[in-house]
């Protein structure tokens, strides 16, 4: 009887703490992301300062909320274990490019469009989904959810979900595709996306 | 509970691992893409009609149309519609939506459809593509349609069908109303091209294969239509090879290697 009310009473102790962090994880996510957009908005808002320079603050600013590698690695998919560690650490480094130029160049875009964050739940063990929606002065808003990886330091975002499309997913079928038409090569993917983040760069 | 996870996750290395090994397999079909080189050959005629004649056309009537003529257009087209949207509420047993629908269409008749009086109702659309996918016909190999673009032989039959069970399609013949069949059709074309604009602009520039993404958010899409825009429940492949890489606090060797 004593045993089981000891183990009881340091089962409570140990279980407590985690369960209230558990339900402190959603409304923690939302702010997370609140901040985030917030952030972006300003630093891509701010016309005042010059091109080069807002995007090296875009780009810092991306690093800290994204896990950028764990994207990377998963759009890459099945192929990252047939690349070389040299065209392993070339591709992480072409796809933050390509990530931070895609956002930058939506969020260049801005004019005056609102974050609403709605809800946020647990989708797995450390995974969490926030919804939102992006309010647009013309047209009705538009779906936008994160999903979100809990980690020891905070929080990372490891998908974006516009209007019920994965970014990760459809870059990770895009990817496989352009590397199926390289010869199944993952050199391939690796030049298509040194002329891709080229490009982008000089606009 | 702390060292509990660390031995759940000490665990589950192993079972993640044989997990990532055995849906590489699987991976290799994603496509589902049979017809790819004709596709693709489609796909660069559409392309070529669009950048000549569809989007021009779609831009200038983005730019030029007053705001109030446009929601006007949406709105009628939308009327026209009610038809064929409630006979796939119907059809797929959505009672509660073929109610909506019905009550929008009565309301709206007011307003000769042309001014949406009915916004305590939120519009819905539907189609046959959609009846079959919820009856559960797979959706089949990727199909680019000639003019109407990413298709599948679900949705090809869903277009034909509803064209078909259309009574506004048969008022139109019987009464030899061609410029509203004609005119109907091109102001679907028009307004849909409209609404993504912005969003083909972006794919483009910022895709390394077009088509690729393209056929991708074709599916994903259409798969958000079908469940009603429902929650979206995680995608499998998160499953199979995501969690590996974004639970894991230190990767694991069988994933860095």
């Amino acid at each position: 009887m004593l045993d089981r009310r000891l183990f009881l009473a340091s089962a409570a102790a140990f279980c407590l703490p985690a369960l209230s962090a558990r339900a402190a994880a959603p409304e923690a996510a939302k702010t997370f992301v609140r901040g985030l957009a917030n952030e972006a908005i300003e630093v891509m808002g701010n016309k005042g300062s010059a091109g080069p320079e807002r995007l090296a603050k875009f780009r810092e600013l991306f690093k800290r909320g994204f896990d950028v590698d764990a994207i990377g690695r998963f759009v890459l998919g099945r192929y990252w274990r047939d690349a070389t560690e040299a065209e392993q650490q070339e591709y992480l480094r072409l796809f933050e490019d390509l990530i931070v130029h895609t956002y930058a160049g939506r969020f260049s875009e801005y004019s005056g469009e609102t974050l609403t964050v709605l809800d946020a739940r647990p989708e797995d063990d450390r995974v969490l989904l926030v919804t939102s929606q992006v309010n647009r002065t013309a047209g009705p808003p538009i779906r936008l959810d994160w999903r979100i990886a809990e980690r020891e330091g905070g929080f990372k975002i490891v998908d974006v979900v516009i209007e019920a499309v994965s970014m990760s997913v459809t870059q990770r079928s895009e990817f496989a595709s352009v590397i199926q038409r390289g010869g199944g090569k993952v050199a391939s993917l690796l030049t298509a996306l040194r002329d891709k983040t080229k490009n982008m760069q000089t606009r | 509970m702390a060292r509990a996870r660390s031995l759940m996750s000490r665990l589950a290395a192993p079972l993640v691992a044989a997990a990532l090994l055995s849906g590489c397999a699987s991976m290799n079909d994603e496509a589902r893409d049979p017809f790819e080189p004709l596709n693709r050959h489609i796909f660069a005629v559409n392309q070529a009609i669009d950048v000549a004649l569809v989007r021009p056309i779609a831009s200038t009537y983005r730019e030029v149309m007053p705001a109030e003529i446009k929601k006007a257009v949406n709105n009628f087209l939308n009327y026209l519609k009610s038809p064929v949207i409630l006979a796939n509420d119907l059809l797929q047993g959505e009672w509660k939506r073929a109610g909506e629908t019905t009550e929008r269409f009565f309301y709206n008749t007011l307003a000769l459809g042309l001014v949406d009086v009915a916004t305590h109702i939120p519009f819905h659309d539907e189609d046959f593509g959609q009846t079959l996918a919820v009856w559960g016909i797979a959706e089949g190999p990727y199909l680019v349609l000639p003019l109407i673009g990413p298709s599948n032989p679900r949705d090809g039959i869903g277009i034909a069908v509803d064209w078909f069970i259309d009574p506004v399609y048969w008022i139109s013949v019987n009464n030899q109303w061609d410029g509203l069949i004609y005119g109907r059709t091109a102001a679907r074309v028009i307004t849909a091209r409209v609404d993504t604009i912005p969003a083909t602009d972006d794919l483009e520039r910022t895709s390394l294969d077009y088509y690729a993404a393209i056929r991708d958010i074709y599916r994903q899409r259409r798969a958000d239509e079908i469940r009603n825009r429902a929650t979206r429940p995680t995608p499998r492949v998160f499953f199979d090879q995501y969690r590996a890489l974004i639970i894991q606090e230190q990767p694991q060797p069988a994933v860095t290697n």
